[in-house]
């Protein structure tokens, strides 16, 4: 025994000091997911993450459809009293950035080391359409610096302008660098790879952009609209089609959808049913539903206490339509009607040539047909005063027309009336702003914490860190 | 690994070390205590007035060489010092008689060694076995709950659930701050599995049953636990199970029977004057807005003066709206725990054996939870050949439980989110038949609720729970002074959960089902060689190198049916939707070499090193090698110099310095993609939110102390003290970072922390009569300060997040205390005032400041005992303070309106302020009679918030008392919820009797012993109104956040042991 032990020892030390150091490398490979990642696989998630983000209850259902009086909140008000929860804003920056800028900047490297041109601009135009509702939420954001965690632990808040500026290149360059025909896609969930629908999107994102620095920068958005034209007809979203996510069955069902299926805290705002009943819209009942208990759509007021807001009863005032709140309703990211409203502006203020009514009457048409509503009900509704464009006053007829066309898209909606300051909206009935509509989002209050010095010198740059801190391309 | 070929390198020198004393006589024997015929292991044996000596083994055997002539002198700690001839004897058997003095403590210190106490040069303490089992905690953390200075325990809420356990303080600033616990030699696990699913699930060493434990060794910071390497950096819990060998006689039966029954401590102070609705008004039609604020929880609505009011029982009829002051305490119920135990053991010349027993059934004190625990172990000893060892220790547990209470304040499965909104004139007794006939639930509120009987009895969480560990340890006694060790250890346990959501719960129609399974293992395979030598007539050696395997594995299964089919039918195949399905396996192997070596002088001067080499698998193979030594010295000063006396009986000085090193989990060098559900026929992949790190570092812990043990008068005054300052540095933080990064978290090997402190014990023995009545009193100290000093080396990072619960956050800030709770503050003026807002409320500042820390400045605990023929009293007082906790119960019910402490201000009675509306604007009036001006209606509880407006005029703006406290009490702004969490709490009562030696005798009983044990008797002092300030939600770093904690309780139990 004695004998035994002391070479069991030994041999334990030696094979222990032999064998460890490959063993124990073998042991720490992860198991559990893979190392390397498919280009099909990230874009289709990069697509889901980012459209639910945008469409989800943070960034639209709790914010800007209540900013814009879309929506209105019949319980837990605070949110349409301008009481901002904490975790809302938090969980856009988060997702936009962590999901967003980072999936789709993963993919526009993959693009590169697989030699598919077509993956990485793809890439870019989602990474682009991100940022482009980042800096349309919040101002000021990262963006030069965002998502090179090697690099940038605390990224530096870029100007408005920049941000802006920078997207216009990205977008010039990755519309250049799609070609059909070759390069294939997979995975592509919103346009089903279609190569052109991009290139028409990515011209779409740049006009939209252009148009909304133009108070600010007028050459360059001239510049944009220039190049785009020069692209001809092809350039642009061919009559009556939509950019959007179609939604299927649960698990994969439309955020509003989703809210639907258990909560009943959100009504149509009474803004825009009042509007659409003083217009006789014909999109009305389309975009409400009818109350079970009385025979007529009724809004609520933005911004009711709850006590107030709950007396009006569940029963007796409508929600939105379920063209929008349906398990398997589409997110729209961009439509033929916006980007004839875009023109229609850019005729009017020179940035293109044409005639801005003809455009005008194009893009309410397209809203119209876009929800199923004949052509010839919208040749009708052109004609009555209060649609029919005025030029004396093209922002009210664009701002209030583009308003209706783009219910339910919250964050562009938010952002187009700010621009162009119609329609004219009151307040908040008990909003907590002193009168005033909210003009932003707050940055998540982690970025004190995590990001402080470049945090502070973008508040110090843009304004105090409030919802009602006007941005810098809403010159108006 | 050259320090391996160096510890090898020392065999041949032990070996050399060998002498022999030809000429002497060898005698040996077994060393035991007379009074319970105990073996004595650790005996000191010499040769009277030489220095030549040995020490009984483990099982208190002992050989020595010695001259006929001489006398053996034979002492040990605890007993009187005997001196026997040897004469002609070869085998020498000794029975000590036992000294009333505790000075002489043996304790058992690292890798199971036992070791004289003043041989050490660090703070260890110790717990008997009748400290634990009569102390009848349900989780064995809470046992050690203000005996030990520097141990801070923070119990669960509820009965059932998780408590954590810190020793001196956090040194690590992201990873488990908790320690190690060994059972008999092999770790066991003490993970929280499951954290974040909406329930507490115990923390795994609360499988251990108390009745089992010899006794429980607190190792206290690196210095002492540097032998058990990476995971030992937070001290060591050192259990040692009973063995048969406590058994008198050939066979003794041991049967113990307990009851516990435990009642709420602590609820909100509810108020009782206006029950549900807002703006004064509520009419009930279905509880989801149909009717007049019906849908609104909160308690704004009209006074329950018995006005009459459809209310949700009445189908519409009006009936009296009238308070019930009891609705929530009426939904508790009374827990209980039953407990009961036997065990059989006996010893032999070749066989020392032990069988235990034991059942507990614990009910909660919320209805339809609660927990049974089968436990069943087997230790044995079998002599098998003169040097030959085999000791065997065994244990099966199987928990089980139909419902465990919910937490977190969620909706679906927590009562506690919903009684902070429940309306106070709700009669709980009428939602006891949960159900319509339709299957529906039956509810005072439909807008967001089910019924709270409904969440008890049909959201359940079922938890099964298979438990193995055990450890077999050979040990052979080589040479008279050379033993070998080995020992294979295993801990593996299945958890299996089951999560169910009715159909028709409010939130989620459909329902869900879920499953969540766990393998957890650990095996450990350790040899050991240990040499004790008696160099020279002064110096003793004893010398210890070992080895050691470490494998871990890791296994969940997650799968849910999100919404189910069919109503009340729970299996995976019932869904509606696609299952949700994870699965996670790892592995981690760590390899170790360690070695210790202890020198005597003169058994007055001691001094201990020990080093050890971890290879770890979670580290990059150039960085997966770490060494770390500790040396620590101790001087028993009344010894050396001679000095002791009656009055002086002990003075010792003892200090050290040790490191340890420390891993890392799994897989966390390398980034992966992660999956995603997919969308339709498209897999999703996306880029992880951690960004790994490649070439990782191990974390090293430094740690310094000193202490000093003193005992004067006979030992009736014993005092101990130590100041110790550790540092931990390269730590491995998985640190969030701003998401602009493209990522939410970063791993990386940054960080340091200090932590300095003192720890005090005071023992006495004010009284001590002849007629045998003797108080003792015991008093435990400790201070810890601890210091984020740096957190990334490049400095981008100021702040890390230890957790959060909306805008407040938990943080390990750069130059401050760990734990600042970070959130939103009132925004203050130059002189310190609260700025208010145009409207009346108060202003938020843009910036987020530190409220408080959640860290404790200093613990501590009285511990008082009576004793007088059989008859014990025993008393313990505890207490933290200095710490601040965020309690999301007092935000909650200050806004919904339900607590006393929004009655202030709410009428003409309670001082409210008589005003007018004119538009959204308050006009005040100088009077409750006075009239408004157009007949507008007047109101009389208008609040002025105490502030000032920005430009320095008093706020005089009158806000309504729901507005008002709406205002001050929401999850924008912190700084109003935040309290001092201090307390002083009645911890423990105990009186026991030990029924007198002529009456067992006469029922040939072996003893009776019986107890009345009370716990958490209440506060002596407390500053946080509404809740417990102690309370742990799970075992991780993100204290001091208070969200909606199930009550915490008080017990009261019996507890019966007979052996015979």
């Amino acid at each position: 025994m004695k004998k035994l032990l002391i070479p069991t020892y030994l041999l334990f030390a030696i094979v222990l000091l032999a064998s460890c150091r490959k063993e124990l490398e073998r042991i720490n490979k992860n198991p559990n997911e893979p190392t390397t990642v498919q280009p099909d696989y990230l874009l289709s998630n990069g697509i889901k993450a980012n459209v639910d983000t945008y469409w989800g209850p943070d960034a639209a259902m709790d914010g800007t459809l209540l900013y814009v009086q879309y929506w209105s909140k019949i319980q837990y008000t605070d949110a349409d009293r301008y009481i901002a929860g904490a975790t809302g804003t938090q969980t856009v920056w988060s997702n936009f950035y962590a999901q967003g800028i980072e999936d789709f900047t993963a993919l526009a490297q993959l693009g590169d080391s697989l030699h598919n041109p077509n993956y990485k601009a793809i890439a870019v135009i989602m990474r682009s359409w991100i940022f482009q509702q980042l800096t349309d939420l919040y101002g000021d954001i990262p963006y030069k610096q965002a998502g090179q965690i090697s690099q940038y632990l605390t990224p530096v808040y870029d100007s408005q302008k920049d941000v802006y500026t920078g997207l216009l290149a990205e977008l010039k360059q990755a519309a250049t660098s799609l070609t059909a025909g070759s390069n294939g896609i997979g995975g592509d969930i919103l346009l089903g790879g279609n190569i052109l629908r991009w290139k028409q999107f990515a011209n779409g994102l740049r006009l939209r952009i252009a148009l909304r620095i133009a108070d600010r920068e007028f050459a360059t958005a001239k510049a944009v609209f220039d190049d785009v034209a020069a692209g001809g007809a092809a350039a642009l979203l061919p009559k009556d089609t939509v950019v959007k996510l179609n939604y299927l069955a649960s698990p994969n069902q439309n955020p509003v959808g989703r809210n639907r299926e258990t909560r009943n805290d959100y009504r149509i705002s009474k803004s825009i049913v009042d509007k659409l009943k003083a217009l006789n819209d014909p999109r009305l009942p389309i975009y409400a539903t009818m109350p079970k208990d009385t025979n007529v759509i009724i809004g609520v007021t933005n911004g009711l206490p709850s006590d107030s807001a709950a007396r009006l009863g569940f029963t007796k005032t409508s929600d939105a339509g379920t063209v929008f709140t349906a398990t398997t309703a589409p997110a729209i990211l961009f439509s033929y009607a916006e980007q004839q409203f875009i023109l229609a502006e850019a005729a009017q203020r020179n940035l293109i040539a044409g005639s801005a009514p003809a455009l005008y009457n194009q893009a309410v048409t397209a809203s119209f047909v876009q929800y199923g509503i004949p052509e010839a009900s919208a040749v009708t509704y052109l004609t009555r005063s209060g649609v029919a464009y005025d030029a004396t006053n093209f922002k009210k007829s664009i701002g209030e027309q583009k308003w209706l066309a783009l219910f339910g898209q919250g964050i562009e909606a938010f952002t187009e009336w700010r621009r162009l300051d119609y329609p004219q909206l009151k307040a908040a009935y008990a909003g907590a702003l002193g009168g005033n509509i909210p003009m932003r989002f707050k940055y998540p209050s982690s970025e004190q914490s995590l990001n402080g010095t470049n945090y502070k010198a973008a508040v110090a740059r843009q304004g105090a860190d409030l919802l009602t801190t006007k941005l810098w391309f809403d010159k108006f | 690994m050259k320090y391996v070929q160096r510890l090898l390198g020392l065999l041949p020198a032990l070996l050399w070390l060998q002498q022999s004393f030809a000429q002497e006589i060898r005698v040996s024997g077994v060393v035991t205590s007379r009074s319970d015929a105990q073996r004595v292991p650790g005996a000191v044996i010499r040769i009277k007035g030489t220095a030549h000596g040995t020490q009984a083994d483990a099982d208190g055997k002992y050989v020595i060489n010695a001259n006929a002539t001489d006398t053996l002198q034979v002492s040990f700690i605890g007993f009187q010092t005997a001196l026997v001839p040897v004469g002609n004897n070869r085998v020498i058997n000794i029975a000590l008689e036992s000294a009333d003095s505790k000075l002489q403590e043996v304790v058992v210190t690292a890798l199971g060694i036992s070791r004289e106490k003043k041989s050490l040069g660090y703070a260890v303490q110790e717990l008997k076995s009748k400290d634990i089992a009569e102390a009848r905690e349900t989780n064995l953390v809470n046992a050690l709950s203000g005996k030990i200075a520097g141990v801070q325990v923070t119990s669960s809420q509820g009965s059932l659930g998780s408590s954590r356990i810190v020793i001196r303080g956090e040194t690590s600033i992201a990873g488990n701050n908790q320690p190690l616990f060994i059972l008999d030699g092999i770790p066991v696990d003490n993970s929280q599995l499951g954290v974040g699913t909406g329930r507490d699930f115990a923390n795994a060493i609360s499988d251990v049953n108390p009745e089992d434990i010899a006794s429980i060794s607190v190792l206290k910071g690196p210095n002492a636990a540097a032998l058990y390497g990476s995971r030992a950096s937070n001290g060591v819990i050192l259990i040692k199970t009973k063995t048969g060998k406590e058994v008198k006689g050939g066979l003794g039966v041991t049967v113990n029977s307990n009851a516990t029954f435990d009642r709420v401590l602590i609820l909100p102070d509810f108020q009782n004057v206006y029950g549900q609705g807002a703006g004064g008004q509520f009419s009930y039609k279905d509880g989801k807005g149909g009717g007049l604020n019906d849908g609104t929880d909160e308690s704004w609505g009209p006074k329950m003066d018995g006005r009459l009011i459809p209310q949700f029982f009445s189908n519409g009829e009006a009936v009296p709206f009238v308070p019930h002051p009891n609705n929530v305490k009426d939904f508790y119920e009374t827990g209980y725990t039953l407990n009961n135990g036997l065990a059989v053991g006996g010893s032999s010349e070749k066989i020392d054996y032990r069988f235990s027993y034991n059942n507990t059934k614990q009910v909660g004190i919320l209805p339809n939870t609660g927990i049974s625990r089968n436990t069943f172990t087997a230790s044995n000893t079998f002599r098998i050949a003169p040097r030959l060892t085999l000791s065997t220790y065994a244990n099966y547990i199987r928990s089980s439980a139909d419902n465990l209470p919910g937490v977190d304040g969620r909706r679906g499965n927590s009562v506690t989110l919903q009684f902070i909104w429940f309306g106070r004139q709700v009669d709980v007794s009428k939602l006891r038949d949960y159900k319509n006939p339709d299957g529906t639930d039956y509810n005072w509120n439909h807008s967001y609720y089910s019924n709270p009987y409904w969440i008890q009895y049909e959201n359940t969480v079922g938890q099964l729970r298979n438990r193995f560990f055990g450890n077999a340890r050979l040990s052979y006694q080589i040479l008279d002074w050379l033993t070998a060790n080995l020992r294979i250890g295993t801990d593996y346990y299945q958890d299996r959960r089951k999560y169910k959501i009715a159909y028709y719960t409010n939130g989620t129609p459909f329902g869900s089902y879920t499953e969540d399974a766990y393998a957890v293992s650990e095996t450990n395979g350790e040899f050991t060689l240990n040499a004790k030598k008696q160099l020279s007539r002064d110096f003793n050696l004893d010398v210890l190198v070992g080895g050691n395997i470490r494998n871990n594995r890791f296994e969940q299964n997650y799968q849910q049916a999100p919404k189910l089919a069919v109503k009340d039918v729970y299996t995976l195949n019932n869904s509606r939707d696609p299952l949700l399905s994870t699965s996670y396996f790892s592995r981690q192997r760590v390899y170790s070499s360690f070695g210790s070596a202890q020198l005597a002088f003169r058994n007055y001067a001691f001094l201990n090193i020990t080093a050890r080499n971890d290879w770890s698998s979670t580290l990059p193979v150039e960085n997966n090698s770490y060494f770390y030594p500790s040396v620590n010295g101790s001087l028993v000063l009344s010894d050396a110099l001679n000095i002791r006396s009656k009055a002086l009986t002990l003075l010792k000085i003892r200090g050290g310095w040790a490191q340890v090193g420390k891993d890392t989990d799994p897989y966390q060098l390398i980034n992966t993609y992660p999956f995603n559900q997919p969308f339709g026929p498209n897999p999703l992949l996306t880029v992880s939110d951690k960004f790994l790190a490649k070439d990782l570092k191990p974390e090293i812990t430094s740690s310094t102390e000193v202490g000093l043990e003193a005992g004067f008068i006979d030992n009736r005054i014993r005092f101990d003290f130590t100041w110790y300052q550790s540092n931990s540095r390269n730590q491995i933080l998985l640190a969030d970072v701003s998401p602009t990064t493209g990522y939410l978290k970063k791993l990386m090997n940054a960080g340091e922390i200090s932590n300095k402190g003192i720890e005090v014990m005071l023992g006495g023995t004010p009284v001590s009569t002849r007629s045998g009545f003797r108080w003792d009193v015991n008093v435990n100290y400790a201070r810890n300060v601890s210091k984020v000093i740096e957190l990334d080396k490049e400095g981008f990072l100021n702040n890390y997040v230890l957790g959060s619960t909306g805008n407040m956050q938990v943080l390990a800030s750069k130059g401050q205390r760990y734990g600042a709770l970070y959130g939103a503050a009132y925004q203050r003026d130059a002189q310190n005032r609260i700025i208010v807002n145009a409207d009346g409320t108060p202003a938020i500042d843009p910036n987020k400041k530190i409220l408080g820390y959640y860290t404790p400045k200093w613990t501590g605990g009285i511990y008082n005992t009576f004793t007088f023929k059989g008859i014990s009293l025993g008393f313990l007082i505890d207490t933290k303070q200095g710490g601040s906790i965020y309690s999301g119960t007092n935000y909650t019910g200050n806004y919904t309106g339900v607590l006393a402490t929004t009655l202030p201000g709410r009428d003409e009675e309670h001082g409210g302020l008589p005003y007018y509306r004119n538009g959204q604007q308050n006009i005040q009036l100088p009077s409750h009679t006075a009239t408004a001006p157009n007949g507008a209606e007047v109101h009389h509880d208008g609040i002025i918030f105490d502030g000032y407006t920005a430009d320095g005029k008093k706020n005089d703006v009158i806000l309504g008392a729901e507005d008002y406290y709406k205002a001050v009490y929401n999850s924008s702004l912190n700084e109003s919820a935040i309290y001092d969490a201090s307390f002083i709490k009645l911890r423990e009562i105990k009186l026991g009797y030990t029924l007198p030696k002529t009456l067992t005798d006469r029922w040939k009983l072996q003893s009776v012993n019986i107890a009345l044990v009370a716990r958490n008797l209440g506060y002596l002092q407390k500053h946080v109104p509404n809740i417990d300030p102690e309370t742990a939600f799970n075992t991780g770093n993100g204290q001091g956040l208070e969200t909606l904690q199930i009550p915490t309780t008080r017990s009261i139990g019996i507890n019966l042991n007979v052996s015979f």
